[in-house]
């Protein structure tokens, strides 16, 4: 496949140490076209110079949108990591796609790690979506009014463009004096061979001054859907190709368009086949055209071609003036999934991992949730609160994670590209019956939109425990001392431990098997969530006046009735239980990878 | 009594059962996929079993019909 290049026209030079890069948002839009993404210099590690064979606790290999994650994740855990990235950028060169939509869940993670506030303020919030067939629209939507969205402090989704989060996070990690980092980011360093054994992992790295070598504990493996990792680890993939081609056009309008997420499933203007409109940082909107499955890449990213495109769907020539072409791609996507997210001291996340259609934007929010899911278990494993065998529950959490998102993606895709007979006969019939019927709608499929995953299947989630497994969202509470806090800044506070919550006032019993737990369990942080009436009896203590702490953490399809919740660090839920007594205690030995 | 016809949504799990739907006409031919058609109408109308819910049923059928009849 042909991949067209951004623009690099005006590329900085490059700096020579951290300092001089001055982490500016360098990144900005050029003038004329294309992206201008940020360079960041090589420098020789000391080890290499000294010719010292080090190990590492953590080596990120990948400094994509999921290995910057899990980087800022652990640093903000306290805990020390090597990231290698290959480049000396963010974003890609010569890239077709990248991601454009966070999910709110996403936007969660990110609120922890400190990024999410410059997300808002460059991207685009959206939550209405419109669904269109000829030229008829089929059913609009507003993510706002479903409960599912309703609680978090975040909005259902954000547009920006990859690079930017990347970017953010690059800058996150530098945020700190060199001396004082935790993480520490080697540019340019490109893996070319890895062993493991049972007592180590062995990375060969090339880097512009040579070659050099390097020990892991623990490897992440974030480098994308062309990981050499899965030939070095040889994990087996289940993978399934599809003949849809598409190609992106990235432009910018003069007179913009609406900021809503419209889609064509038979767009009059690209011959019936289907249209996406999305609007991103700087003005930017992607419009992406489904091709003829025998379409020449090439041909069909020429600018002549995506003008005579933009003419059709606009229904008039417009000027150069009025619509600048930022970037094109075409791509052609597939869906694989690694089968076991755990190779011996290799872990597998983000596209590296699993990559599915861009339906739903499932691909990058997912990434971003497995190093989420992965962190806080390594910081608890690494730092000694948790048990090895928490970090098998990675696998079981995210595996189901990726299995539902690829089946979800597929049935998207099939929807869109529908086989002749049959299929194509039953979409032109929920196509027709949805623009009169409700009912019908439902039928319509241009991407169910990411959502977080539930785990059923996890070791880590107390079994039969209500709510044990589903994600909670970050919602607003009161400070003991009356100041406005969210479900994210407790577990900032909470520093990587389990959270657990006591709704109520309890006994004294009660009282004195919680300073128990608490006090011979390091691994966990104990706060009372009081309603507007009750009288602390802890210590540590929040206001949840409007219930919305309750409401995350106890209702599942209706309010249950728990006495107390364990929450994760990833805002996950282990467990919930009406009595604090020995089921408790139990819980917190299972969330903590401890067999029972 | 006769049930009136619901068409909010009533599905339990739409997509699952479209694309059930679609893994059961795989492999077939066209006229084979038509008598499947032909016979899960059937199967599922014995599950309505009302007269006049099966009539609503044939008259919103018929209605998208007429309206789509150009794009076939």
């Amino acid at each position: 496949m042909n991949n067209i290049k951004p623009a690099h026209t005006h590329m900085q030079t490059t700096p020579t140490a951290y300092a001089a890069a001055a982490f500016t948002n360098g990144y900005e839009f050029t003038e004329g076209s294309g992206y201008q993404l940020p360079e960041y210099p090589f420098v020789e590690p000391p080890e290499m110079a000294a010719g010292e064979l080090k190990r590492h606790p953590i080596v990120i290999v990948g400094g994509g949108i999921t290995g910057l994650t899990l980087a800022c994740a652990l640093a903000q855990y306290g805990v020390r990591a090597v990231l290698l990235d290959e480049d000396n950028t963010v974003g890609v060169k010569g890239a077709s796609s990248r991601g454009i939509c966070y999910a709110q869940k996403t936007l969660e993670i990110f609120k922890r790690l400190g990024i999410y506030e410059r997300i808002a303020s460059k991207g685009v919030q959206w939550s209405v979506g419109r669904t269109f067939a000829g030229d008829d629209e089929v059913y609009a939507f507003d993510l706002r009014q479903q409960a599912t969205h309703s609680l978090s402090q975040q909005p259902p989704f954000i547009n920006i463009q990859q690079f930017y989060i990347e970017g953010f996070l690059v800058e996150k990690l530098h945020e700190a004096e060199a001396k004082d980092r935790l993480v520490d980011v080697r540019w340019s360093h490109r893996v070319t061979a890895f062993t493991q054994d049972a007592d180590v992992a062995t990375l060969t790295l090339a880097t512009p001054s040579g070659s050099y070598t390097l020990e892991a504990e623990h490897v992440v493996d974030c480098t994308g859907s062309r990981s050499p990792f899965r030939t070095w680890c040889q994990a087996p993939v289940t993978a399934k190709k599809g003949d849809d081609r598409w190609c992106i056009a990235d432009v910018r309008f003069k007179n913009p368009p609406p900021v809503e997420r419209h889609t064509w499933i038979e767009a009059p203007f690209n011959e019936g086949r289907a249209v996406w409109q999305h609007l991103m940082a700087d003005g930017v909107w992607r419009i992406d055209y489904q091709m003829a499955p025998n379409a020449d890449p090439e041909l069909v990213s020429r600018e002549d071609v995506v003008r005579e495109r933009l003419n059709a769907q606009f229904g008039r020539t417009l000027a150069p003036d009025e619509c600048e072409i930022v970037w094109v791609g075409p791509y052609a996507y597939r869906s694989e999934c690694v089968d076991t997210l755990r190779h011996g001291r290799v872990f597998f996340a983000g596209d590296s991992a699993h990559v599915v259609s861009p339906f739903g934007a499932r691909g990058g929010n997912s990434g971003v949730q497995d190093a989420d899911n992965l962190a806080w278990k390594l910081a608890a494993v690494v730092g000694g609160h948790a048990a090895a065998p928490l970090l098998d529950s990675y696998h079981a959490e995210r595996h189901e994670a990726a299995q539902h998102n690829v089946m979800v993606t597929n049935r998207t895709a099939r929807f869109l590209r529908p086989a002749d007979g049959a299929e194509r006969l039953f979409r032109t019939a929920a196509i027709g019956l949805a623009k009169r019927h409700a009912f019908a709608r439902q039928l319509v499929n241009t991407g169910r939109m990411s959502a977080p995953n539930i785990y059923t299947r996890s070791a880590a989630c107390v079994a039969g425990s209500t709510g044990s497994g589903l994600a909670t969202q970050n919602t607003a509470f009161a400070w003991a001392d009356g100041s406005p806090g969210t479900l994210a800044d407790l577990l900032g506070w909470a520093q990587g431990r389990l959270l657990l919550l006591i709704f109520g006032t309890f006994s004294s019993t009660a009282a004195s098997r919680l300073q128990a737990l608490t006090a011979t369990t390091p691994g966990i942080r104990c706060v009372q969530v009081l309603a507007a009436n009750d009288r602390a009896s802890a210590t540590e203590h929040i206001r949840d006046p409007q219930g919305h702490v309750r409401a995350t953490c106890l209702t599942t399809e209706r309010p249950i009735n728990a006495a107390w919740a364990l929450l994760r660090p990833d805002s996950y839920i282990a467990a919930t239980g009406p009595n604090i007594d020995a089921t408790l205690v139990q819980a917190v030995a299972i969330a903590m990878g401890v067999e029972v | 009594m006769t049930r009136l016809i619901n068409l909010e949504l009533n599905f339990q799990d739409a997509d699952a059962f479209y694309e059930r739907l679609l893994d059961a006409h795989q492999g077939l031919s066209p006229a084979q996929s038509a008598l499947f058609n032909a016979r899960l109408i059937l199967v599922m109308a014995n599950q309505l079993g009302d007269t006049a819910l099966l009539q609503s049923c044939l008259d919103t059928a018929r209605l998208a019909t007429a309206e789509q009849s150009q794009s076939l």
